[in-house]
């Protein structure tokens, strides 16, 4: 059956496509978890406003897409920074899941701070729409491919960073072990600020690649968390190649599941991935912790 | 450390038993005739965001109105208003605040089927009335006791109005790309009943998840079976995302979508050539009453959505069904006086100000507002209603037809 073979190919290339963006947040979220111990469901809130910030440098002022993907990157990134300092940061004593339901919490806030300056109209940026390229029987969006660009640089900053910068090798001490880290004369409270910078940074330009290829609203970040999580937990919490792995494995799980499932039940399918994962490996397919 | 942690949460504690007393004090100061609690219960936020605030204004100024000219028989109306979040857990808990903590007669204005059909069994096992703009043929099927109307056409009205128009298109293969709803099924059902009687063949149907951020896929899965119309059955967010991505795909053939999903905004949100062409179908409201007018003017516009003027309906007939049960403001008067006044051979009227005035000298009434004629059946479905066709054009809508 040449025809489902086609098929298979333009699934595992949407696949592709979604697991990359998807990988963006992820490494943000897993990225905080290494350093600070406690999922930070309030990546959702910050990639909104990632892509809102985007949008109003893109719409408002007529910067071009990559200068509102680091428009994006430094409003979330700076965002995070307050938001831990002021609300996370005197949660993180009383435990990690504390300090987690406060993420929730904050994420909801954050999301209806967003609706209140913006409205809960959709927004779409300025950018032209074109035509999909046709290559043979496939079928890729030129925004897509851009995405897949911006992922890819932006990943390959960060493992960039955390190989051969001082602050990233600090950052991994840190993350490795806090107490043996601050011996060594790191600032962990420094460390903490600069990953919650980057992450939430990263979540941002997720946000704003997602609503690229289609359109923004206050609920962007919210729609994706699960997915962004069941990434981070796939490819094993804290480590950031894994959060790349898993958001390949969760984006392709999902798309080539329509071979054979109705397109309705395809949210399900990234958590029969984590439920397998876990039981499989429960420190996820790289392990915790694995740079 | 915990020491301090302790302090502050009494505090926090005892300053919220203060505000929780005052209160329960407040009310008893002022209100003097008993106000009549009236629950709305709207999307503010989610997929239905962009109607509930001004589904809200609308209810908010029937109110006003009625307390002007000296409430329901004496009794003012005090609204309560929740917001729904498009989402039916969130309804539920808003629901359950407004029968249980503000003892309202009746909620008014649910907006999607999920809620509406969430809502619903708490509102009849409470014997609290409940208005809906709620389009799915199941909400009516519910047993919900007579304890529900609603204004909006079901879907089999609807999409019987709108294979009609498709058939008089001359459409070949049509497909459906539908959101993960209790009217995406019946509605392709009845397009199946009435498409092939014209020679129009039903290519098929894709149920999506609507929170997904891309429908690639999807798109690939309708494309496949080569339709020269496609029916978007979902709401304004995934059609924004599918209708951008169908004009990615190279798709020439025609749209057809809910006027509430393709909308002004979505329209002003994506390029002209993305959205041209498209057409929608809308139930009417009764542009040319009375009603109509004086409710865009109290608004400030000059094109009301149709579910703010449905909304005024709502809390007009609720009114006047409790002014018609001698201001018994429980959910079964109105369940057992709303059709007294909304139907038969008592004077036309298109205000809740003036049938109060009527019935208050014993006259009978037949309302009919800014939506329609507002006749219902025994299960609480709306008689008729005028269906809208309109098409894009240039990035505006054209009106093409009213069937």
């Amino acid at each position: 059956m040449p025809g489902s073979l086609e098929q298979i190919a333009q699934l595992a290339v949407n696949g592709l496509v979604a697991g990359t963006v998807l990988a963006v947040p992820a490494i943000g979220f897993t990225a905080i978890y290494a350093v600070l111990r406690f999922p930070n469901f309030s990546v959702a809130s910050h990639a909104t406003i990632g892509a809102f910030a985007g949008y109003v440098v893109n719409t408002a002022w007529h910067w071009p897409a990559w200068a509102a993907v680091a428009a994006a990157f430094v409003v979330a990134g700076a965002a995070g920074v307050v938001n831990d300092r002021l609300v996370l940061r005197p949660l993180r004593p009383a435990g990690a899941l504390t300090t987690a339901i406060g993420a929730v919490a904050l994420t909801i806030v954050l999301e209806n701070v967003v609706r209140f300056v913006f409205g809960n109209d959709l927004r779409g940026y300025d950018l032209p729409i074109r035509r999909d390229w046709q290559w043979g029987p496939l079928r890729i969006g030129p925004q897509q491919v851009e995405n897949l660009v911006i992922a890819v640089v932006a990943m390959l900053a960060v493992f960039v960073f955390l190989a051969f910068t001082r602050t990233g090798k600090a950052m991994r001490a840190v993350a490795d072990d806090t107490t043996l880290a601050s011996l060594k004369g790191i600032d962990a409270e420094r460390v903490a600020r600069l990953t919650n910078f980057g992450g939430m940074g990263l979540a941002g330009v997720g946000g704003m690649l997602l609503g690229l290829d289609t359109s923004i609203d206050p609920l962007t970040g919210f729609r994706v968390i699960l997915s962004v999580f069941a990434a981070a937990v796939v490819g094993g919490l804290g480590s950031i190649p894994g959060a790349v792995v898993g958001a390949l494995t969760i984006g392709m799980a999902e798309e080539l599941s329509l071979v054979s499932l109705a397109p309705a039940y395809r949210t399900a399918v990234g958590f029969v991935a984590i439920l397998l994962v876990l039981t499989l490996r429960p420190r996820g397919l790289l392990g915790e912790r694995a740079y | 450390m915990s020491f301090d942690a302790a302090i502050s949460r009494r505090t926090v504690l005892g300053g919220a038993a203060v505000l929780a007393a005052a209160g329960l004090v407040a009310p008893r100061a002022g209100a003097q005739p008993a106000a009549i609690r009236l629950g709305t219960l709207t999307p503010l936020t989610g997929a239905g965001g962009s109607y509930g605030p001004s589904m809200r204004k609308a209810m908010e100024w029937v109110a006003q109105e009625i307390n002007a000219a000296g409430g329901v028989l004496g009794h003012p109306i005090r609204l309560v208003s929740e917001d729904d979040q498009t989402n039916p857990e969130a309804a539920v808990r808003a629901a359950r605040k407004l029968i249980d903590v503000d003892k309202v007669a009746a909620i008014m204005g649910t907006w999607a089927s999920a809620v509406t059909t969430a809502v619903a069994p708490l509102c009849w096992e409470s014997k609290t009335f409940l208005t809906t703009v709620s389009g799915s043929d199941t909400i009516t099927q519910l047993p919900h006791q007579g304890y529900l109307i609603r204004t909006q056409p079901n879907t089999h009205l609807q999409i019987g109005k709108l294979a009609e128009f498709l058939l008089a298109l001359k459409v070949k293969r049509v497909f459906t790309l539908a959101a993960q709803t209790p009217f995406a099924v019946p509605s392709h059902k009845r397009l199946e009943e009435i498409l092939p009687r014209g020679g129009t063949e039903v290519a098929g149907i894709v149920v999506y998840d609507k929170d997904k951020t891309t429908f690639r896929s999807e798109i690939d899965q309708a494309l496949r079976s080569k339709p020269d119309m496609i029916y978007l059955n979902g709401y304004t967010p995934d059609c924004t995302v599918l209708m951008k991505e169908l004009f990615k795909a190279g798709y020439t053939g025609g749209k057809v979508a809910q006027g509430y999903a393709v909308n002004a905004k979505l329209l002003g949100s994506l390029p002209r050539e993305v959205t041209d062409g498209t057409y929608t179908a809308t139930p009417s409201p009764a542009v040319e009453s009375a009603g109509y007018k004086r409710l865009a003017r109290a608004l400030g516009t000059d094109d009301l959505d149709p579910y703010s003027c449905q909304c005024h309906d709502h809390i007009s007939l609720v009114a006047l069904a409790i002014a018609h049960a001698n201001g018994e403001a429980t959910g079964t008067a109105v369940r057992d006086h709303v059709r007294k006044i909304s139907q038969g051979n008592g004077q036309k009227i298109d205000s809740a100000v003036e049938g109060l005035k009527l019935l208050g000298h014993g006259k009978a009434i037949n309302y009919e507002g800014a939506s329609g004629p507002c006749d219902f059946t025994d299960a609480g479905d709306i008689l008729d209603c005028k269906i809208r066709f309109d098409q894009a054009q240039q990035g505006k809508f054209k009106f093409v037809k009213m069937i």
